[in-house]
């Protein structure tokens, strides 16, 4: 009698995972859908999108519409755009709001909090509702369709968040290191630049990563401000694509699309784990 | 060694001030006085400062269509926050059953839609899922026999489009932080529970959700305000450049950005701009109230 209720119990819960299984494949796959069906569309040359029956796997697999989207669009054009902007963002950015997180978190100076919680109220104001007052200040000083002005805007953007990001990593860092080398003889810059910064190490890459990622997916400043299709990043680029006449280039977007797609998945995965507590570190942010 | 020096951090933090200051005070600023003023088209150049009629236009007449914006905006949080928290909780759940050999490999595939370059996302549902020629979801109609639906050329179908897209997007970062939190609560609570018989509901009403409430706060709130500072999804999808879908969707971001960009009405749009700044400074001083409060 034991026995066979124990035996009952095994089957019910081996029931109960193996409806648990369905159903998160089948959750995993529906999730997976739209990027699965852009990558078969992208295979498929330029007749799959325009088949009327439902396929799924393209009959033929060809890298037409890569090549295609490689020869016949400035794609490397668009490419070291967004390279130039994403690295020289990055290190402005990172640059600037490393010293500043430093200073927030090692010293205490009257102004410090308020500052601090003054950034985190500026940081609410929802960055395309000053596109409009930043492209009148830019036509006016002649710093439209120049990169210069768009890492400015890039940089400021995400200076708060890098700042923030890294002052929670700073605080956990111990004082008792930087005393000791001061002890030792370090300056005031010495100090910053070879101990604390390699210390701090893990969370700047991280910043930097986040940084990176936001350029590289930008793409309403990249296409309101930059007016000629040179000098477009990929985000821009692709948004370009789409908007003259996506019936006739549509699986050529999907094959763009999966192409600036696959860095960032790569560079997501590796990082991953560290993205959500520096998400949340600050607090409210968004 | 919290040290005290009086224009060190200053220097430090003055190049990162700077450049806050020209691209995210100085817009303020600049916008705060355009919403005084009547610029528009016709008022390039000799613009005048015409008062508060902008926020009286904005906020009293109804044909300004700023507060059904708001309207749909604060329908499109609520609905948005609701259907991600409760499907983010059960799903979280399911991945934590014991005995489920698979989770990290399930955890993964989910996570894709969040790592994708959202823009991409959009403008992949845009054709891939919802256009009329192209897009899955009518091929799969078709073949069913059924009739093509043009999901995004009216508003309580668009409304819903984009509702599934957004929860498309973002439910994986939701799952992931209740996951996280599922995995901090002692095991200990549920034995002892159901030592004392505690179904399933109770030992979610009485042990799961009040651990979980504190811990996933911060990240509810953040994605609360994500949601409502929602734009990329509505742009897209409706009403690109010379791609107008048909529905007339607005929330109170794609409202000031039409009117500054599409209509030229700047000083309409910069007093839009400056009360949606004021309504989520006033929500954002009032969730860290609250968040303090309960920790």
């Amino acid at each position: 009698m034991v026995i066979k209720m124990k035996s009952s119990k095994k089957i019910k819960t081996k029931l109960k995972l193996t409806a648990l299984n369905i159903f998160l494949i089948s959750l995993s796959f529906i999730g997976l859908v739209p990027i699965l069906y852009a990558l078969s569309l992208s295979l498929s040359g330029s007749v799959g999108a325009l088949s009327a029956d439902l396929t799924f796997l393209p009959e033929k697999v060809t890298l037409e519409n890569y090549r295609r989207i490689i020869t016949e669009e400035p794609f490397f054009t668009w490419l070291s755009n967004s390279v130039i902007l994403s690295v020289a963002t990055m290190t402005v950015a990172i640059g600037f709001a490393v010293v500043a997180s430093y200073a927030f978190s090692r010293f205490r100076f009257k102004g410090r909090t308020g500052v601090l919680k003054l950034l985190l109220v500026l940081n609410a104001f929802p960055q395309i509702l000053s596109m409009f007052a930043i492209f009148r200040l830019f036509k006016t000083v002649g710093m439209l369709d120049s990169k210069a002005g768009l890492v400015i805007v890039y940089a400021g953007s995400m200076c708060i968040f890098s700042i923030w990001n890294m002052k929670g990593y700073f605080d956990t860092i111990p004082v008792e290191i930087e005393e000791a080398s001061r002890i030792d003889g370090a300056g005031d810059f010495q100090l910053l630049w070879k101990i604390v910064i390699p210390l701090a190490m893990p969370a700047v890459i991280v910043t930097a990563v986040m940084v990176l990622i936001f350029v590289w997916n930008e793409y309403l400043f990249a296409t309101t401000f930059m007016l000629n299709e040179k000098s477009y990043t990929l985000a821009g680029g692709l948004y370009q694509l789409q908007s003259n006449d996506y019936g006739r280039s549509w699986p050529l977007f999907s094959a763009a699309s999966i192409m600036v797609s696959v860095p960032i998945l790569i560079i997501f995965f590796c990082i991953q784990k560290y993205m959500v507590s520096g998400l949340t570190a600050g607090g409210v942010k968004g | 060694m919290r040290r005290s020096n009086k224009r060190l951090p200053w220097a430090y933090s003055l190049p990162a001030l700077i450049l806050v200051g020209i691209v995210i005070v100085f817009p303020i600023i600049y916008t705060g006085y355009l919403s005084l003023t009547n610029m528009n088209l016709y008022h390039w150049f000799d613009f005048e400062i015409i008062g508060f009629s902008n926020y009286e236009r904005a906020l009293l007449k109804l044909d300004s269509g700023f507060l059904s914006a708001l309207f749909t905006t604060i329908i499109w949080t609520a609905v948005n926050m609701a259907l991600q928290v409760v499907l983010a909780y059960f799903i979280a759940m399911a991945l934590n059953v014991d005995g489920l050999r698979l989770n990290r490999l399930y955890k993964t595939l989910l996570m894709f839609p969040w790592a994708m370059p959202a823009y991409v996302s959009i403008l992949l549902w845009r054709v891939g899922m919802y256009n009329t020629e192209f897009g899955l979801l009518n091929k799969v109609l078709t073949a069913l026999g059924m009739e093509k639906v043009n999901f995004l050329a009216e508003n309580t179908p668009a409304f819903i489009s984009c509702l599934v897209l957004n929860l498309w997007m973002a439910l994986p970062f939701m799952i992931m932080m209740i996951d996280g939190a599922l995995q901090s609560i002692d095991k200990s609570y549920y034995e002892s529970a159901q030592l004392d018989g505690a179904g399933f509901l109770a030992r979610n009403i009485y042990i799961t959700i009040p651990a979980l409430r504190g811990i996933i706060a911060p990240a509810v709130i953040m994605t609360t305000f994500t949601t409502f500072k929602q734009f990329d999804i509505i742009y897209l999808l409706t009403m690109q450049k010379g791609a107008l879908s048909g529905a007339t969707l607005q929330t109170i971001i794609t409202y000031a950005h039409q009117n500054a960009f599409v209509s030229n009405n700047y000083g309409l749009s910069s007093a839009v701009s400056i009360i949606i700044f004021v309504l989520i400074v006033v929500f954002s001083l009032g969730t860290n109230r609250g968040l303090r409060e309960e920790s």
